[in-house]
């Protein structure tokens, strides 16, 4: 299992200042899976993802992405890594400039890497997550909180990556355009095969979206 | 993070204190015009001014032991509680200062009064009715500077109505109108303080659980101004220095024997001694207000002080129309334009104190010159020192905005140091002029800009997008041409602007009491108070600079107000029917 | 669950900020002792209707329809709120027990000392241990458990008819959540309060309500007792809402879903608000709005309702 993994943390410790965010904590996620943290909030599992995507550098422990370690990278050597593991944020607002335009924020991790994306592609992006290219020219506050999540998850698609780490994605959106962005992403797991580690604290939700569930409990693995 | 911002803000607090200090022991070193010299025409007028004179007084100023020396011996002296003699009239400085300060103490005593009474004027109708803001009118009179008021106090009820003596300290009496003067800025201030956070803090979720629990109104109007006043104490102490800043216009045009006066005084004759005791008096007056804010503060809270939840919500923006601000620019700019046209410097003798007419639009002043030209051509001098530093000032909000702790102290004591005081103590050392109350409001004016800069860099930097922005692999170059600066370059810029009418009367104030611009050049502050003198032959002539500031003042805030109601995004509204 | 005469009565009750109506015509009644569920996607105006029962109407709202009998001039005696967010709900600045006296001391004319006597006991009994030695503490002093449990004593104290909540739990964790929940209910019960739970959380409803009122875009939609509208939805709104729930999907990959987002007030089609994303909108129901009518024990508004399965969940599962 270890070999195939897209993912593999082992003792992954987070501490903030005397307390300890992440415990000693340890999963693998295969291609194609969705592992699930789930847990109250200030269990740590926000902290884990801000670790794994090494936005939160974790104080010790292994994060061996695609086979690579990642803790021992500096910020440039994980530079290139980065487009190929990617969040979406809780806050569909937030997690999107409020002066940009749609267009501009699901291109720009493209033009990050120095590449010049066209309007097709953007407009393919687009219909991707189920939202018509025509939206490109508006900006977030236009936008409803359902729709601003698809634009999260489309510019997270942008640079084509294996890994999606979804920080609680539709924990702030209503239960009918909920069950839209579920199906989006179980979708998009379809076609492209993409490694979902999957923050959420409703166990419904969980129970229904994941494949396997890990519950974290004052930040330790409880069971799973 | 926040810990070291904390103390990164009490060190360069530290810092500028112990530098304002040094300045003033090394006054007399600073100041690069030879006190020598004026200290022998005031002792004795009959010397001739000769080399070995000079010397001799150098040596026994102890200006010649070299700045390090001079600073160590007045430190030295200042711990025995020697202030020195005074070089103009030999005396010593100490009594002076103290019989200053005591009538400086009962004046703003005074003035306190009639500020705490004026805000809670203001403040009523805002707890009455539960909501609305008395927020435009209070910062209307917020914005009106001391040295604008007391002259029209002193137009008014002094020299057309007579009702009440208008120079000297002999009774109470004399007290009134200076103590208007100088609390009702101070009031307007105050409630405006509190009137513009009152309504946010009756919009909090308590509110609604103690009127849905039945709790009577005006029990719920007596616990919101409980919970409103600790956390704007501190800005409390704040208006109390700047009377001390308000009490040296003050003190000026009603010739009130107080500690602003004789500073003023001093700083105009080169009593450095004098003017060094004054200053740290005023200086000592403004720390012990903050320290009693604190104390306050304390008192107030007890062990509710630890809670993270006392900072106030964000005060609900007044809103104005914007085309208040933009009937008064375009009034100031017609006047102005109109002026510019006209020459401001030719002296007419036969038509001196000329009343109103075709060929004078505005009248003469004591010269013979025209009016208008002089306020046109005043705006330009004024307003084009005033945009030079509002754009030095973003320049520098935007470069220290990235060290917050560096912005913060330093907005701090920016804020403890009333322009005035700074203008006095820059006039010192570089001697009156254009370039020197420049250099006076630009020290005071950066800091706000920058503390603004330093919040919007954090807030930005906290931001969601600017993760993603990390995780996307950008760099920190990128993360800051196309982010960071874009988000907050706007806004300071923008706050640059709306600090431009305020600063032009920081000038205009320092003009006014002749620390800035010197006749004949024609700037508003000094055509006010030139035309004092003749009020009572020729009122327009400080009528027209006293509307004229009045309007810059009414651009101010209603700028401010209009710019502010703008920023209301459709999201917000939404959130609000919920 | 008894059904006699009702504690308040609402008919066609109007709400509009600047001319756009939020609450389009709500009618529906509170029956003594029982819990009444309010239930919608944000923006369908539950929290509104929740404050227009107590006369909190927002300043700048303008009302029409009635409420009887206003409860207003009342509050405490006969109705009180249990606001959103109850973490943030306390005055910071304020003792917790002289809180409770104050509301205490503005219904009835008792000495302060009683005020306070009857604030420890009210805090007592909803479990905060202690609570002579809490009483005299800040909200900050406080876990937020057990804030959450002064609210809910803070709004019971005065003993009322009706006990308002609105989304009392949306900020808790499922644990908490359950427990908040428990101890308003019980609280409600003793005093022989009616609960008005507005919520948008299914689970809520199924474990707490005995009726639930659904609205979308500022009307009833279905209304009826609770544990049969959520098993056998008649209304294609609340089928597709129920539909779209995980917990009510099989372990399945894909979940029914309605397509579109709800309207925000001021942009509604003409016809039925709902039409745009109802998979049986047709004719009329582009046309003009439809009235909600009894069937049965439910109060339905669907022009189609005849012609729908029952449960009309089944629309939704292809």
């Amino acid at each position: 299992m270890s070999d195939a993994a897209l993912l593999d943390v082992r003792d992954l410790v987070v501490r903030y200042g005397d307390t300890t965010a992440v415990d000693h904590v340890s999963f693998t996620l295969a291609p194609g899976e969705t592992l699930a943290l789930n847990g109250p909030s200030g269990c740590g599992k926000s902290s884990t993802a801000l670790a794994v995507l090494q936005l939160r550098r974790p104080d010790s422990g292994e994060v061996r992405f695609e086979g690579r370690e990642l803790t021992t990278l500096t910020e440039s050597e994980l530079r290139p890594v980065r487009p190929r593991m990617q969040p979406v944020f809780q806050d569909p607002y937030g997690s999107l400039s409020p002066r940009h335009r749609i267009r501009d924020a699901v291109a720009e991790p493209l033009r990050i890497q120095g590449q010049r994306p066209t309007r097709t592609q953007i407009a393919e992006l687009l219909d991707r997550v189920g939202l018509d290219p025509s939206y490109g020219d508006r900006r977030p506050h236009e936008l409803s909180g359902g729709q601003c999540q698809r634009v999260g998850i489309a510019r997270a698609l942008a640079s084509e990556p294996r890994l999606l780490v979804l920080d609680e994605p539709v924990s702030s959106l209503d239960p009918s355009v909920r069950a839209g962005v579920l199906n989006l992403l179980a979708d998009l797991q379809d076609d492209l095969g993409l490694g979902y580690l999957f923050i959420c604290h409703d166990r419904a939700v969980v129970r229904h979206f994941a494949h396997r569930v890990i519950e974290m409990r004052d930040g330790r693995i409880s069971s799973g | 993070m926040k810990l070291t911002a904390h103390r990164s803000a009490a060190l360069t607090r530290i810092v500028s204190l112990v530098a304002v200090v040094a300045t003033v022991g090394l006054l007399p070193w600073l100041s690069h015009r030879d006190p020598a010299l004026t200290v022998l025409r005031a002792r004795s007028a009959e010397r001739e001014p000769t080399e070995e004179a000079l010397s001799a007084i150098r040596a026994d100023l102890g200006l010649d032991a070299g700045p390090l020396a001079l600073l160590r011996g007045w430190a030295a002296d200042l711990l025995h509680g020697d202030l020195g003699t005074s070089w103009v009239s030999g005396t010593d400085v100490l009594p002076s200062v103290v019989a200053g300060l005591q009538v400086s103490l009962g004046l703003m005593g005074a003035a306190l009064g009639i500020a705490v009474a004026l805000a809670a004027v203001l403040v009523a109708p805002v707890l009455v009715r539960g909501r609305g803001s008395a927020g435009a009118f209070a910062a209307m009179l917020a914005a009106v500077p001391e040295f604008l008021l007391a002259t029209v106090a002193l137009l008014v009820c002094g020299v057309w109505l007579g009702w009440l003596p208008t120079a000297g300290w002999a009774g109470p009496e004399y007290l009134v109108l200076p103590a208007l003067a100088l609390g009702v800025p101070a009031g307007g201030l105050l409630g405006r303080l509190v009137a513009d956070a009152l309504p946010a803090v009756l919009d909090e979720r308590w509110v609604e659980l103690w009127r849905g629990a039945g709790v009577r109104r005006t029990a719920i109007s007596a616990a919101a101004l409980k919970r409103v006043l600790p956390p704007l104490v501190p800005q409390f102490g704040m208006v109390a220095v700047g009377l001390t800043g308000g009490a040296v216009a003050v003190e000026m045009v009603f010739a009130v024997p107080g500690i602003g006066r004789t500073a003023l005084g001093a700083a105009k004759s080169q009593d450095l001694p004098l003017l060094q005791g004054s200053v740290l008096a005023l200086l000592l007056l403004g720390l012990l207000t903050g320290g009693v804010a604190v104390a306050v503060r304390h008192r107030l809270l007890g062990p509710a002080l630890r809670d993270a939840g006392l900072t106030l919500p964000p005060p609900r923006p007044v809103r104005a129309h914007p085309a208040i601000p933009l009937t008064l620019a375009a009034v100031l700019a017609l006047t102005i334009g109109w002026g510019l046209l006209r020459d401001p410097y030719t002296l007419n003798t036969a038509a001196r104190l000329a009343a109103p007419s075709w060929a004078h639009p505005l009248g003469t002043d004591a010269l013979g010159r025209d009016v208008l030209a002089r306020l046109g051509h005043g705006a330009a001098s004024t307003v084009g020192t005033a945009a030079a530093i509002c754009a030095l000032s973003l320049l520098l909000a935007l470069a220290l905005g990235f060290l917050p702790g560096v912005a913060a102290g330093a907005a701090d004591i920016a804020n403890a140091l009333p322009p005035v005081i700074v203008g006095i103590l820059v006039a010192a050392a570089t001697g009156p002029g254009t370039g020197g109350a420049a250099l006076a409001v630009a020290l005071i004016s950066w800091p706000a800009l920058s503390a603004h800069a330093a919040a919007l860099v954090q807030e930005v930097r906290a931001s969601a997008f600017l993760t993603a922005q990390r995780a996307m692999g950008a760099t920190p170059f990128w993360i800051l041409t196309r982010h960071v600066l874009p988000s907050v370059a706007a806004p300071v810029a923008r706050h640059a602007l709306l600090r431009l009418p305020g600063i032009a009367l920081a000038l205009a104030s320092l003009g006014f009491l002749g620390l800035g611009a010197q006749p004949p050049t024609p700037e508003w502050g000094l055509l006010l108070d030139e035309s004092r003198a003749y009020v009572e032959r020729a009122p327009w002539a400080a009528l027209a600079p006293a509307v004229a500031l009045a309007l810059l003042a009414g651009l101010a805030v209603s700028g401010a107000a209009a710019a502010q109601g703008r920023r209301r995004t459709p999201k917000e509204t939404t959130v609000a029917l919920r | 669950m008894p059904s006699a005469d009702p504690l308040l009565t609402v008919r066609n009750l109007r709400i509009a900020f600047d001319g756009i109506e939020t609450i389009r015509g709500l009618s529906f009644d509170v029956r003594p002792r029982e819990v009444l569920a309010i239930v919608g996607e944000s923006g369908a105006g539950k929290s509104l209707t929740a404050r227009a029962l107590l006369g909190m109407v927002p300043r700048g709202a303008t009302r029409s329809g009635t409420i009887e009998p206003d409860l207003a001039a009342q509050r405490g005696r006969r109705i009180s709120l249990v606001p959103q967010d109850a973490l943030s709900a306390l005055s910071p600045v304020h003792r917790v027990g002289d809180q409770l006296a104050a509301a205490v001391r503005s219904v009835a004319r008792v000495p302060r000392r009683e005020a306070r006597r009857r604030a420890v006991a009210a805090l007592d009994r909803v479990g905060i241990p202690d609570a002579e030695r809490r009483a005299r503490a800040y909200p900050h002093e406080y876990s937020g458990g057990m804030r959450q449990r002064a609210v809910i004593a803070m709004a019971t104290i005065n003993e009322p008819d009706i006990v308002v909540a609105d989304e009392p739990t949306t900020a808790l964790d499922e644990e908490h959540r359950d427990q908040v929940l428990r101890v308003l209910a019980e609280r409600s019960e003793a005093v022989g309060a009616a609960l008005v739970l507005v919520t948008h959380d299914m689970e809520v409803v199924r474990a707490h309500a005995d009726r639930v009122l659904v609205m979308y875009a500022g009307r009833l939609t279905e209304l009826g007792p609770a544990d049969e509208v959520l098993t056998r939805p008649r209304a294609p709104y609340t089928a597709g809402l129920l539909a779209s729930l995980p917990e009510h999907a099989p372990r399945a990959r894909r979940l029914p879903f309605l397509p579109g987002t709800p309207p925000a007030p001021g942009t509604l089609p003409p016809g039925c608000a709902f039409a745009p994303r109802c998979p049986l909108a047709a004719g009329p129901c582009h046309e003009t709005e439809p009235e909600p009518q009894q069937v049965e024990e439910r109060t339905l508004a669907c022009h189609h309702w005849p012609e729908l399965p029952h449960p009309a969940t089944e629309l939704f599962h292809e």
